[in-house]
């Protein structure tokens, strides 16, 4: 669990931004206050983040920064309202490049809705996908199953922080779905391939939307 | 104590004068002189009070002018404040501006644009200011300081001011916090565990255990550091 944060000098130190930025943010509401963990250590007490979602955050700040003033981007960021609304096209999401062309038409026709559209949830399943398959972990055939796993459970787990597993035994593909701290433990036959917090897909996302 | 409707859609204002109480609730103006309660939370567009005020909520508000001392049982969100006297709030406070003269207590957090003024303050949380810029008149206490710009000097130091600061501790115009992160820091009379910054100004009084900066750092000879770490490249 240990490594999964990250102290604030060493977000600063990899980021490049000053602590007045961050509290800046901080302010804002740009950075939501459970994220910043306070944590005793021998120097005293610390301030902690959840790595990868503070350092997605943090691009996606810095991305749009340059377009957007400071308020707007809170209401961007902090509102999963205005994303609920999202309704993308098929053309529309290859076109800005939010999944690949080989995800879309392998899983694209499955997930969308019946009007030909996307919605954020949807998306989020489709990138989730394209991660994996990205990354070579995953099979176009095992990405089925993974789809019809997200499609059918995460729904039971909106709003709550959760993770996706993904372990193979003796060449058999499992997706599990778990809420997140949770640890699990597996016989020895099996490889756990990856493991995906579904909120990083989130704010990964959201920097591609925006 | 009057309320009155100004037709339908438009919010009522509050007035008390002399020894009142009122309920809470929702008002354009609430206006407020000599002793009085407020039930519950309010929320107003422009909150102003003389005298002795207590308030068994939260209060929101875009102005809010308070002289004597007001006790608000809540958290204050608010756009811009000008206090004169006491203010001591059981919770947060959050707005763009404050412009202290007096005492200001928190038990929660202080997050605010402009921070300035003359006085004490005591934050349990965290302080979070874009531009602070105080002269103290009494403690200023928070348990952690993160900021922009900080800039910290004590006030008048004549003779009566120095005496009483010696015999009653809340009086004794000396900054402490455990954390003072910060881009520019100017410091004086200040206790801290660690202080951290970009271009660091330890000035006369000032006592930390570690001072951390990333572009400068200068120490009063007078001032106390126990060690100094210079980070990032």
């Amino acid at each position: 669990m240990k490594d999964d944060l990250i102290s604030k000098k060493e977000l600063l130190d990899l980021t490049g931004i000053s602590y007045g930025q961050l509290y800046r943010w901080k302010r804002k509401q740009l950075i939501p206050e459970e994220w910043f963990i306070r944590k005793s250590t021998f120097t005293g007490q610390e301030t902690f983040f959840p790595r990868m979602l503070i350092q997605a955050r943090i691009r996606n700040i810095l991305n749009m920064k340059d377009d957007l003033s400071l308020d707007e981007l809170a209401s961007r960021l902090s509102d999963t309202e205005g994303y609920s609304e999202i309704r993308l096209s098929k053309e529309a999401i290859i076109e800005r490049n939010i999944v690949t062309d080989i995800a879309m038409s392998a899983y694209g026709a499955a997930v969308q809705s019946k009007e030909g559209l996307y919605s954020f949830g949807q998306l989020l399943h489709l990138y989730a996908a394209d991660t994996l398959l990205a990354k070579g972990d995953m099979s176009l055939d095992e990405g089925k199953l993974l789809l019809r796993t997200l499609e059918k459970h995460a729904g039971a787990l909106t709003g709550k922080p959760c993770e996706l597993y993904f372990v193979r035994k003796m060449g058999v593909a499992l997706f599990l779905l778990a809420p997140s701290p949770a640890e699990l433990f597996f016989d020895e036959g099996v490889r756990l391939v990856a493991k995906v917090a579904l909120g990083d897909l989130v704010e990964q996302l959201k920097g591609r939307l925006s | 104590m009057t309320e009155e409707d100004k037709g339908i859609g438009q919010r009522p204002d509050l007035i008390l004068n002399g020894v009142g109480s009122a309920a809470g609730g929702a008002y354009d103006k609430v206006l407020i002189d000599g002793v009085g309660k407020v039930m519950d939370s309010l929320s107003a567009r422009l909150f102003k009070a003389n005298g002795q005020i207590r308030v068994k909520g939260e209060l929101e508000t875009i102005e809010i002018e308070v002289n004597g001392i007001m006790n608000l049982e809540g958290p204050l969100r608010m756009n811009t404040m000008k206090l004169d006297g006491i203010l001591h709030v059981d919770g947060g406070i959050a707005g763009e501006s404050c412009v202290l003269n007096g005492l200001m207590t928190a038990k929660g957090d202080c997050e605010l644009e402009e921070f300035r003024g003359v006085g004490g303050f005591t934050i349990e949380g965290l302080l979070n200011a874009g531009r602070m810029d105080v002269r103290l008149a009494g403690a200023g206490q928070a348990h952690e300081i993160g900021v922009e710009t900080l800039k910290v000097r004590q006030g008048d130091q004549s003779l009566w001011n120095r005496l009483l600061g010696g015999i009653i501790p809340k009086l004794k115009p000396v900054l402490s916090a455990k954390v003072i992160e910060g881009d520019n820091l100017d410091l004086e009379y200040t206790n801290a565990d660690v202080i951290r910054g970009n271009h660091v100004i330890i000035g006369e009084g000032c006592s930390a255990g570690l001072v951390e900066y990333r572009t400068g750092l200068t120490v009063h000879p007078g001032a106390h550091v126990g060690k100094e770490v210079k980070t990032g490249d």
